[in-house]
């Protein structure tokens, strides 16, 4: 019966063809879009879950069950991060990797930090002091004169750059130490401070460094985000590490390492990354001429002149102008006053536009500033790219200037100094030697992961703010060495730099003379040079503290003691004893999440570890939580679609009742069972839905199966990237999408099915009969 | 009026039949008292809106009279359920429609085959032979895998024949078979219907108004504004032809 039930619906769907390609379009499209939609999110979800649980969340995340805020791997502005201190982190590893589904337990924390140093003339300043001191060997003389004059050229365009400050703000909104600070800087811009200056060299030099430099505080500090764990274990067990320059940080040791997206983003000239990042967006198809985005990144470029010309010495800017002269020859200059973006008021744009001649139409009044004037001219122009010239001048920029310029703030083998937001209780810095840069693989642009940066576990606790074992001896040492008997809390931060150092220095450069006067930025990797930036980064950071010691010889003990820190070796054990915010867990091959959270709770119940366990998903916070929006609304999206197949599907089939109500009357006065008609119609459906799902399951099938081979590119939006574990997202069909698909249309198609089945199901035999009356 | 036989097959007690349109109660059937023997040919006469269709369907069990009591086959169809009724109707009985009322999608033989499949008593080779049996009876052998659109109208009609008598039911109802039929196709149906009722015994009743029909019948009710108007049994088994037209 059913069989020939289902030869009438197939071919009532041959029957009536126009119903069945409406119907049957519909349907197809919904099984599409479901087993795209379906598929693409599965490939997102485990995109996702592959590349930050091999990167930075691993598989489960333990931290303190009683704490204020739950962990979240990525806060947002809502997140608390009170999420407490794993108080036993030893007891908790060992317990948990006695599981067998456990693979291993990182400690972990995650903090921001302020990044000092680097400033360029904190850089300028040290290199000056070791040329002067360097003077007597051979070539010294010169390599101290252009020194000299490069920080006098600095000096000179921040005088004028101040002048610009005081010309679109009025004098009470400067703060007392503005001026103070305005005044001195003019100071030294005078030709009288240059002129006895080899003469008067360390109370020249000392002022422009307590005076003059912190007024250069423009690219001062940096926030950046970072991650405290034991480096080498969370190298074995996070895959999607990869390191791309330099080295890892050595087991057991102090350091940090930087994700390559931070180092490109935060840590790079500014005018190189926006040129790189032109770059990227030209070759994505943007114009210059069109693209607001471009053209913004431009006019910064324009505007930001001083970026590269501060940088630049006498000789080098010799060889750039030279460049600069052939590349952009007498072009005009672009119009630095109406690049200015969107003044915040009519009298600030007056402002600026009176400010404007202080810098580009200044009357020239020695040759020398004949000579700057012609050089703003230059770099302004040459950066004034359009879409003909920018890749000539992208390559040339690199070729030629990049090398004379800082291109970034810190090299791998230099000394970052990180102060801690000191969550713990106090605010802290360190120093870290940079060892190399990184990335996620997979998170590579991800501007989440991306800004992710590796630190060590000891230093991750200095930053916190607990009083580690070491920083208990630190402070002895320094009130040993200092004669302080007390040091007031707020002032122990700033203390770091004094005292001796009992433990034998390793580092055979280390702790001499030499090595304070190595220029920051220096070529090599160079623990000794690298340290000294760390010196001019934490002076950077003087306030009261700094001056108290201000006589005591406090560089050559903090370097000693920075250089202990640096060199010393920790055992596990030490790495894992004391804070630990969070641990990651990495799961053994082939072990299942929920039941392996299951067995830990279950362990952490019975050891009364006191810690609570999330999965990848519920830590990554919001992201997680991301998928889950997408899911719903492509449910929402999938809904729509077969909520209107269902009102057409219900429509069409009402209206194909009575149309067959005489073949329905005339079944059931055969003897055809009420619930016959309703079996038929269900029958009828059934074919519907199948013909269809399956159809278009081929055909979404097919489709999946070719994006999954070109992918679903991101569109370079960051946020896209980190969700598709990539630039581009490869989706993949399983078995269970084409059930779903399937389940779905038949469902869709029963349940639009029920009103018109239950119509006919009311047709009377008699319908067959009123002939003569119909 | 007849009196009770002891082998009616039908019989029909004081059945009235009230249609309710609106407030407004229209009576089809106004006291009927009839029987019809097993074995009949009986032919329902009467004009338009006497109530034939209305008696067809009352002893087809696809109604139910308003009072007064239906037996058919035995069953009183006033005292049995919806469901009973079409059990009734798929066992005992068969149907012969004016325009044939087969199912467009389906092939002659699909037709004829769906009473069986309803009954599920037959397996597939049987029902085969069935079939094609009947098929052959009403001359359709070859045509068994047209559809119904492919098909003449007297081979339709054959066809709805052959469904109805495919079940071997005690009763036919037909209802103007010959109506949408040319006067010879229409004659060759009734012919073969009159083959069939003599060579299996099966009881027809049926409408119509075609008055060389109504002269093979052996039995003839005539039905006027509801009542029987006349009941007349063919002494030799065959009624005269009737002079007065009665459409």
């Amino acid at each position: 019966m059913t069989g020939t039930l289902i030869r009438i619906a197939l071919r009532n769907l041959l029957a009536h063809k126009v119903k069945t390609t409406v119907v049957g379009g519909i349907l197809i499209l919904g099984t599409i879009m479901l087993l795209l939609g379906v598929s693409a999110l599965t490939s997102m979800d485990r995109a996702m879950s592959q590349s930050l649980t091999a990167s930075i969340s691993g598989h489960l995340q333990v931290s303190m069950a009683d704490a204020k805020d739950k962990f979240v791997l990525f806060p947002s502005l809502i997140d608390g991060t009170e999420i407490g201190e794993v108080s036993d982190f030893p007891k908790v590893r060992k317990a948990l990797e006695s599981l067998p589904q456990v693979e291993a337990v990182i400690p972990q924390g995650f903090d921001y930090g302020m990044v000092f140093g680097g400033n360029l003339m904190d850089v300028k300043l040290a290199k000056l002091r070791k040329t002067h001191d360097d003077i007597a060997k051979p070539g010294g003389q010169g390599a101290y004169i252009a020194t000299r004059d490069h920080v006098r050229r600095i000096v000179e365009l921040l005088s004028e750059d101040l002048k610009n400050l005081e010309a679109i703000t009025d004098e009470k909104s400067r703060g007392q130490e503005t001026v103070q600070g305005i005044n001195d800087v003019r100071h030294a811009a005078q030709p009288e401070f240059w002129r006895d200056f080899d003469a008067q060299f360390d109370a020249r030099l000392n002022f422009l460094e307590n005076k003059v430099a912190v007024m250069a505080i423009g690219e001062d500090f940096l926030f950046i985000r970072y991650m405290g764990t034991d480096t080498a274990r969370f190298r074995k067990h996070f895959h999607r590490f990869e390191m791309l320059e330099g080295k890892p940080t050595p087991p057991g040791k102090r350091g940090i390492m930087l994700n390559h997206f931070a180092y490109e983003e935060f840590f790079k000239h500014k005018t190189a990354r926006r040129l790189d990042k032109m770059k990227e967006r030209i070759e994505e198809g943007y114009t210059i001429a069109d693209d607001d985005q471009l053209q913004d990144w431009q006019r910064k470029n324009v505007k930001q002149y001083k970026e590269i010309i501060w940088q630049l010495d006498a000789p080098s800017a010799a060889k750039v102008r030279a460049v600069l002269i052939e590349a952009v020859g007498d072009q005009k200059a672009p119009d630095l006053g109406s690049a200015t973006p969107h003044p915040t008021s009519a009298t600030q744009a007056e402002a600026a536009a009176k400010a404007k001649p202080a810098v580009a139409d200044k009357v020239p009044q020695t040759q020398e500033q004949k000579v700057r004037a012609e050089m703003v001219r230059l770099v302004s122009t040459f950066f004034d790219m359009n879409d003909t010239s920018f890749s000539d001048r992208y390559a040339l920029f690199y070729k030629e200037i990049a090398p004379r310029i800082r291109l970034y703030r810190a090299k791998i083998g230099d000394v970052l100094t990180v102060r801690g937001e000191g969550a713990g209780g106090y605010a802290k810095s360190t120093n870290m030697k940079i060892y190399g840069v990184f990335q996620f693989r997979g998170l590579e642009k991800s501007i989440l992961a991306g800004a992710v940066n590796i630190i060590d576990m000891m230093s991750f606790r200095d930053l916190y703010g607990f009083m580690t074992a070491d920083k208990v001896k630190e402070l002895a040492e320094m009130q040993k060495a200092v004669g302080v008997k007390d040091i007031a809390r707020d002032e122990a931060e700033d203390a770091f730099f004094g005292g001796g150092d009992d433990e034998p220095s390793t580092n055979d450069e280390a702790g001499t003379d030499d090595a304070l006067l190595g220029e920051a930025a220096g070529d090599a990797v160079d623990p000794a040079n690298a340290a000294t930036a760390a010196v001019a980064g934490a002076g950077k950071t003087g306030d009261a503290g700094f001056d108290e010691f201000a006589d005591v010889d406090m560089k050559q003990g903090a370097q000693r003691w920075s250089d202990s820190l640096l060199n010393r070796v920790y055992t596990e054990k030490e790495i894992d004893t004391g804070v630990v915010r969070n641990a990651a867990i990495i799961l053994a091959p082939g072990a299942d999440e929920d039941d392996t959270k299951a067995a830990i709770e279950q362990r952490v119940k019975a050891d009364k570890l006191g810690v609570q366990v999330l999965n990848w998903r519920k830590a990554s916070g919001m992201l997680g939580d991301f998928v889950s929006v997408i899911y719903i609304v492509l449910l929402v999206a999938i809904l729509g679609v077969f909520g209107v197949a269902l009102f057409i599907i219900n429509n069409s089939m009402v209206l194909a009742t009575i149309e067959r109500t005489r073949e329905i009357g005339t079944l059931r006065a055969i003897g055809m069972q009420r619930r016959h008609v309703l079996w038929m119609f269900i029958v009828e459906s059934l074919v519907l839905g199948i013909v269809f799902g399956v159809v278009g399951s081929l055909v979404g099938g097919a489709i999946v199966q070719w994006v999954g081979s070109v992918g679903i590119p991101s569109g370079g939006n960051t946020t896209v990237i980190f969700l598709f574990g990539g630039p581009r997202l490869f989706p993949t069909l399983a078995a269970w999408h084409v059930g779903i698909a399937m389940v779905m249309v038949a469902l869709v198609t029963t349940a639009s099915t029920v009103y018109p089945a239950l119509l006919a199901t009311r047709v009377t035999p008699l319908e067959a009969m009123q002939e003569a009356e119909g | 009026m007849s009196t009770p036989s002891r082998d009616a097959i039908v019989r029909l007690s004081g059945v009235q039949k009230i249609y309710k349109l609106g407030k407004v109660e229209v009576p089809a059937l106004k006291g009927i008292d009839l029987e019809i023997n097993a074995g009949d040919f009986a032919v329902i006469a009467g004009p338009s809106g006497s109530g034939k269709t209305t008696l067809l369907n009352l002893i087809g069990c696809v109604d139910v009279a308003t009072t007064g009591t239906v037996m058919v086959d035995g069953h009183d169809t006033g005292t049995l359920s919806e469901s009973a009724l079409t059990r009734l109707r798929l066992e005992h009985l068969g149907f012969i429609f004016q325009s044939f009322n087969l199912v467009a999608v389906l092939d002659a033989f699909d037709n004829v085959e769906f009473p069986l499949l309803l009954q599920g008593k037959l397996n597939k080779a049987e029902r085969r032979e069935r079939v094609e049996d009947i098929m052959a009876s009403v001359g359709l052998t070859d045509y068994m895998h047209h559809r119904p659109n492919e098909l003449s109208g007297g081979q339709r009609q054959r066809v709805a024949v052959a469904r109805a008598l495919v079940t071997k039911p005690r009763i036919v109802m037909a209802d103007e078979p010959t109506a949408n039929l040319d006067s010879q196709t229409g004659h060759q149906i009734i012919d073969l219907m009159k083959k069939l009722n003599q060579e299996e015994g099966t009881t027809f009743i049926f409408s119509t108004h075609d008055p060389k029909v109504m002269s093979q019948a052996d039995r003839s009710i005539e039905l006027i504004d509801g009542l029987v108007a006349s009941s007349e049994v063919a002494d030799d088994g065959r009624l005269d032809t009737p002079q007065t037209a009665l459409v």
